[in-house]
């Protein structure tokens, strides 16, 4: 667990790119409230023009007939339902999973001999992608939810848990025996010292987790159920409705987008003073 | 009164160890300012983690009061060159003191008033509200030092405080100690390898070796009274007399490093 890849960074990358600093202050303030649906905007024409001339409209419905397939959709609930579905077992699935990630986690980074006992098994099964565990989840509890909140929580655990316990491990060591000589108790040292900050890596490995999860619902849906996105999808793809699939498509990526959000929002509103992993550093 | 007895300690196995200290005693006196000056690597902060209990001796021991240090404890407070990463970056100037009065048991009615002036007494007073992020790197150590007075510790163990802040800053850093200090009575010791700084602080400058086997060369007394001036004949004296027991020193590490 000691090699970190990329995802495990802590932080968030600086923002590079042209300098905000020298443009007209109207411009910057709508730089990003109209450039992001004109990028948007921008793709929906390319691949309505695509569509008509280059592909087969058949393979590649242009976005109005796309749309012309969501909108009944939309209206008689059927996305709702499936989108329902899927959320509540991704979540189900998240929540339970970087819960237990959290405690399994502080505990491994914080007592050694339960390092040294579950390091070996976790770093084998953490290359069991939640894909690789549907067949066995099947034969296991079917195809009902319960299978499906197996494999979120089964995908989640692992990054959760990695991230937990380099975050636990990354606690400078100064500011433990800063606390240590200031009279803290190890339980104080514990909750009020290693736990905020292991807390930037903790949420950086729960945002990875959430994309993962929406990544990995998909497979499970269309293999093992009878419901939600994946299996609209599925169904659409037996029926050769190929706008029903680019709708269930559009609906897969606006819905990871719009959670990430979410957790962003959430994390910055609850969270940011732990988000600041050292101040030391500008 | 702060006894180390002929302290030894090696890293690593017994056998094919690497001996950093061998062999060091010096008894430290209560409200002394006791400086540990030597070149990079010669194991003064392994002597100074020592005395505040975050290592183990290999052998010998260190007493304050009588008592042997095995762990860190509430009358050793040591002081961290880098402010960023002693300091909670997620609580404020305020919460950050109030925080070592929390753990300390300081009854709540006190904390108001002992937050107050300490942040006064290191000119924080108007940056209670502020993260430790947004504070300069003096201000963070000057935040440091009200923290750890603010539990009023009998011994400061203090290792490179002030290495990493500028020549301006870090002469202001030694007024406002010495200003505390001689206020305080504390014990300070602190580690340099700042010759002119080891001066213009120290009752004592406890002079190391090279590691492997580092012991001390020399204790040298500077009677000198504060403020010192740099300029002073016993500045030149005193500084010739530290340079020439260290130049071979760094001499003999240089040839050994090739
Ligand atoms: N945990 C450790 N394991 C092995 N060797 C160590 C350890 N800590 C320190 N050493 C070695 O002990 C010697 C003394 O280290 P120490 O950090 O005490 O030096 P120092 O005098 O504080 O140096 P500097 O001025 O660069 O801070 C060094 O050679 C170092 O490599
Ligand atoms: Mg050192």
């Amino acid at each position: 667990m000691t090699d970190l890849s990329l995802r495990q960074a802590g932080a968030e990358a600086p923002r590079t790119g042209p300098s905000l600093a020298r443009m007209p202050r109207l411009w910057r303030n709508l730089r990003g409230s109209l450039l992001a649906p004109a990028s948007i905007a921008m793709a929906l024409v390319v691949w309505q023009i695509a569509s008509s001339t280059v592909f087969d409209p058949f393979l590649v419905p242009p976005p109005t007939a796309v749309a012309k397939a969501a909108w009944p959709m939309i209206v008689s609930g059927e996305i709702l339902h499936d989108v329902t579905i899927s959320m509540t077992r991704v979540l189900v699935g998240f929540i339970a999973g970087s819960a237990l990630a959290i405690v399994v986690g502080v505990l491994i980074g914080r007592i050694q001999i339960l390092h040294d006992l579950f390091d070996p098994i976790i770093e084998l099964l953490r290359y069991l992608s939640p894909t690789a565990m549907i067949p066995i989840a099947v034969i296991w509890f079917g195809i009902g939810e319960m299978s499906k909140y197996f494999l979120i929580f089964w995908g989640t655990f692992f990054i959760v848990l990695v991230n937990t316990v380099v975050g636990v491990w990354r606690t400078p060591a100064a500011r433990q025996r800063a606390a240590e000589c200031l009279g803290a108790s190890r339980l104080e040292i514990f909750l009020l010292i290693v736990i905020p900050s292991a807390t930037p890596f903790i949420v950086t490995g729960m945002r990875v987790a959430m994309a993962s999860s929406f990544m990995s619902i998909i497979p499970a849906e269309i293999l093992a159920a009878d419901s939600g996105i994946g299996y609209l999808l599925q169904k659409s793809s037996m029926l050769l409705q190929t706008d029903k699939i680019f709708v269930a498509l559009i609906t897969i990526s606006t819905l990871g987008f719009l959670t990430d959000r979410v957790f962003r929002i959430a994390v910055k509103r609850m969270l940011s003073r732990f988000m600041l992993a050292d101040a030391g550093a500008h | 009164m702060l006894e180390v007895r002929d302290v030894r300690k090696t890293y690593g196995e017994a056998a094919d160890g690497y001996v950093a200290l061998d062999g060091i005693s010096v008894d430290i006196r209560p409200g002394e300012f006791f400086c540990l000056l030597g070149p990079s690597g010669c194991g003064k902060s392994t002597l100074l983690n020592i005395i505040a209990g975050f290592e183990k001796v290999s052998s010998g021991a260190v007493s304050f009061d009588g008592e042997v240090v095995n762990r860190a404890g509430r009358d050793r407070m040591m002081f961290f060159q880098d402010a960023g990463s002693a300091l909670l970056p997620w609580l404020t100037v305020e919460e950050n003191i109030r925080f070592a009065l929390r753990v300390r048991r300081v009854p709540k009615e006190r904390w108001g008033e002992i937050v107050t002036n300490h942040l006064r007494m290191v000119d924080l007073d108007a940056h209670r509200e502020k993260l430790p992020s947004q504070l300069s790197g003096g201000m963070r150590q000057r935040l440091q030092i009200a923290r750890a007075l603010a539990v009023e510790p009998r011994v400061l163990l203090m290792d490179e405080p002030f290495a990493a802040l500028d020549a301006m800053t870090r002469r202001r850093m030694h007024a406002q100690l010495l200003e505390i200090w001689q206020r305080t009575g504390q014990t300070i010791v602190f580690v340099t390898h700042d010759i002119a700084e080891a001066i213009a602080l120290a009752d004592r400058i406890a002079i190391m070796s090279v590691g492997p086997r580092s012991t001390f060369l020399r204790v040298i007394d500077v009677d000198v009274p504060r403020p010192r001036e740099m300029s002073g004949a016993f500045y030149a004296e005193t500084f010739g007399e530290i340079e020439q027991l260290l130049t071979p020193e760094i001499r003999r590490s240089e040839a050994r490093l090739g």
